[in-house]
């Protein structure tokens, strides 16, 4: 049987915030046990949208570059842009999203830089979607 | 006891009594949950003057916050008997052949709670005001405070503009500690170093972690120590009101500071406390520096967590969801078309371009 993470990790937080930690014989043991239920709860959360989240980013920051002139910043980081454009993570395992989602963030704090000082409007899209990000990546563990 | 502690417990007699020159036996051992920078016991000592309490913290394996243990035993020496309520210090040991990392032993004050979650909880929540009103009125009595005459001059150092200085620190620590690119701390450091305020002509003493969670109360609302000076250091006054002022430290709450009191309520205590008017747009200033210096801490937290050699869940806590949390809060801040879910508008009220 495949294991349904997500549910696994959410169930495992259940049982121990519930079922195990009352049971612990320390406020020390009891407070972990507490934290460690409500960190299973937010990898529960996590572990369903990791990659789908990572991928929205990467193809938000694509669009975002893809429709800036040619000239906008440097021409180095102009040129790796084009190059990010081109690119797809080397598979759909996470680690090798996050390499292509940080490639892609560093590429977003250049411009985001440059833009600060030199386009308003792309500030303001720049800034809209890192309130899109930082939803997307939000923890609610309950 | 805890079968865990007994060891500990037996070595901490042991030093005792070599220490004082007296017979000192353990009576009970407890760790203290939540203590993020150092393993923190509340112990009880049998001596031959009779009972008495003790806090040990002890150096982790690795820290939240990488402090120096000297100079926060010796920010505690020079509060004490200031007029702002601390612990008595006791004794610091930086030899780790005794309990196998250094330690410092405090003087326990009974019968207080620290935790933010009681102030919610009867019989704390009704006297919220009244904690609130001790709260900033400490805080400005602090802000008050010579740093010459209270002697931590001889061993903190005085930096020419506190603004700056601070923000070189915690932006190296997030160059240093990042394991990922960080778009919104960056922005909001490229917006503090745009902004920066001139330096204040008053300095004091900066606890630099003074917020809910971090003082004893009682169930009377009175306020009997503030605790987890590590981050204590020679600054602007502005520094200790603004971090108290974050929304992170009553979260989801929006409205109370550190769930406590209106903000405005909180700065005019403050304010007549300390003597000194807020200057708004240099508050604003720190306001957007203590979201980012929370920034740096959670992230410095994940690195801990994740590089380090323990794996205390309050990091990862600290790690995971406080840094999210603080995130939103900068680009709530931060953002040009802010629609202020997590963060009141700060004044002066133009966008912070």
């Amino acid at each position: 049987m495949i294991p349904r993470l997500s549910q696994g990790l959410a169930d495992l937080a259940g049982k121990l915030a519930s079922g195990i930690a009352p049971e612990t014989t320390s406020r020390f043991a009891m407070a972990n046990t507490g934290m460690i239920a409500m960190l299973l709860g937010a990898l529960a959360q996590e572990a369903e949208r990791a990659v789908a989240s990572r991928m929205t980013d990467i193809s938000e920051m694509k669009d975002l570059f893809a429709a800036l002139d040619a000239d906008a910043g440097d021409p180095a980081q102009s040129q790796a842009r084009r190059e990010f454009l081109a690119r797809q993570p080397a598979s759909l395992a996470l680690g090798d999203v996050e390499a292509l989602h940080a490639e892609g963030l560093e590429l977003l704090i250049a411009l985001h830089a440059w833009a600060e000082d030199a386009d308003a409007d792309l500030n303001r899209k720049i800034w809209d979607f890192l309130l899109r990000h930082t939803e997307r990546h939000r923890l609610d563990p309950g | 006891m805890h079968p865990q502690l007994q060891p500990l417990s037996e070595q901490l007699a042991a030093y005792l009594t070599r220490r004082w020159d007296e017979p000192v036996t353990v009576t009970s051992i407890e760790q203290i949950p939540g203590g993020a920078s150092r393993e923190t016991y509340r112990v009880g000592l049998h001596t031959p003057a009779g009972e008495r309490g003790v806090i040990v913290r002890r150096d982790p394996k690795t820290s939240l916050i990488d402090t120096e243990r000297a100079l926060e035993y010796r920010t505690y020496e020079a509060v004490h008997g200031s007029g702002i309520p601390v612990p008595e210090p006791l004794i610091l040991e930086e030899d780790p052949r005794h309990l196998e990392r250094p330690f410092s032993v405090m003087s326990e004050i009974a019968g207080c709670q620290s935790a933010v979650a009681t102030l919610f909880e009867p019989p704390y929540a009704e006297q919220r005001q009244r904690i609130g009103e001790r709260k900033w009125s400490l805080m400005g009595r602090l802000a008050a405070l010579d740093p010459g005459e209270l002697g931590v001059t001889d061993f903190m150092a005085e930096p020419e503009h506190p603004a700056a200085h601070e923000l070189d620190y915690w932006a190296g620590v997030i160059a240093a500690d990042a394991l990922h690119p960080q778009p919104v701390a960056q922005a909001a450091i490229r917006w503090l170093r745009r902004h920066l305020p001139e330096p204040s002509p008053r300095r004091c003493l900066v606890h630099g972690d003074f917020r809910s969670g971090n003082f004893l109360f009682d169930e009377h609302g009175d306020i009997h120590g503030i605790l987890d000076w590590e981050m204590a250091h020679i600054g602007d006054p502005l520094e200790d009101l603004a971090w108290s002022l974050d929304p992170l430290w009553a979260w989801p709450e929006r409205e109370l500071a550190g769930g406590l009191l209106p903000r405005e309520e909180a700065i005019r205590i403050w304010e007549a406390a300390s003597g000194m008017p807020v200057d708004r747009a240099a508050l604003r200033w720190w306001q957007v520096f203590a979201s980012l210096k929370g920034v740096a801490i959670w992230i410095s937290s994940t690195e801990d967590f994740v590089m380090g050699e323990s794996k205390e869940p309050i990091l990862a806590v600290a790690g995971w969801l406080m840094t999210d949390r603080q995130n939103r809060i900068l680009v709530d801040r931060l953002h040009p078309a802010s629609t202020h879910q997590y963060a009141e508008p700060l004044e002066p009220l133009e966008p912070l371009l």
